[in-house]
């Protein structure tokens, strides 16, 4: 591990950094998955009596901020290299969640062009009677410039 | 193999999801972006898009995400997707065909569980997104 990567991690992960609370939108997951070519009735029909929303819709759910205020500036240019998707319970239409972010890894691999610094920010959601209904990670990479 | 599965012992290793060509057209990226969100223009417009560099307007990532979970539930309608993980390699483009093919990587029968590779490639066939999935199906 890197000296300035672990300077990151001790600093800054699992340190809880934005709280949200988020209106789910029936009408919302169920275009969703129509678009994404869901079939199932349970998520594209807001009459049906399961109906929920996809486990991957809550990547669509964002906060305020995606890293800590006082993250440092890297020397580099952020992409979103991926997303992930732990679903616990059903999220249903009208419910309220909290959506509580944390840095949840930081990571390096290093190619040929240089050292790439991966970034995984967790947005853990809860429902309002504090069930834990999911994690939304997303997985952010910055290539790094070559200094000097 | 069948089209669908239901249950947990209708499961093989090694055996390949039906493939799912799914609708990347500009209109059902922009329906996306007027219902859910990501509606700028490097998604909805490709001339914008080209502005910033990219070779037409592409797929937002969690629309890809999107599609491979809709994959598998059309491959198992009772399942019930517990972890998936997607790698975002290259861009997805708008109103460019693009097939997902998944294959069974593992089966834990005591679980319930089955894990899937996915990928979904262009016309050349080259990797745009890379996923894994854990899924529950019922005994």
């Amino acid at each position: 591990m890197d000296d300035d990567i672990q300077v990151m991690r001790d600093q800054f992960l699992n340190q809880e950094f934005d709280e949200v609370k988020l209106e789910i939108d029936g009408t919302r997951f169920a275009e969703y998955a129509k678009a994404c070519g869901e079939l199932d009735q349970k998520f594209t029909d807001p009459n049906h009596e399961d109906f929920q929303a996809p486990p991957t819709f809550v990547a669509t759910l964002v906060g305020r901020r995606n890293l800590p205020q006082d993250f440092p500036q890297l020397n580099g240019v952020g992409m979103d290299a991926g997303k992930a998707v732990e679903w616990l319970a059903p999220i249903r239409d009208n419910m309220t969640l909290t959506g509580k972010s944390h840095l949840h890894d930081i990571y390096t691999k290093t190619g040929r062009s240089g050292r790439m610094v991966f970034l995984v920010t967790r947005m853990e959601l809860y429902s309002e009677d504090g069930t834990h209904v999911a994690n939304a990670d997303t997985r952010t990479v910055i290539r790094e410039r070559p200094s000097g | 193999m069948a089209d669908q599965i239901e249950k947990i012992d209708e499961v093989e290793f090694g055996v390949e999801l039906p493939a799912f060509d799914p609708d990347t057209s500009l209109e059902n990226v922009r329906r996306f972006g007027k219902y859910v969100g990501w509606g700028g223009g490097r998604f909805t417009d490709h001339d914008a898009a080209r502005k910033e560099g990219f070779p037409g307007a592409i797929i937002p990532g969690v629309m890809s995400q999107g599609f491979l979970g809709a994959m598998i539930h059309r491959w198992a309608p009772t399942a019930q997707i517990k972890i998936i993980d997607t790698i975002f390699r290259a861009p997805v483009l708008v109103d460019q065909p693009h097939t997902i093919t998944g294959v069974v990587t593992n089966i834990e029968e005591d679980l319930k569980q089955v894990e899937i590779d996915i990928t979904i490639t262009n016309e050349a066939n080259e990797t745009r997104v890379q996923g894994t999935a854990t899924i529950e199906l019922p005994a």
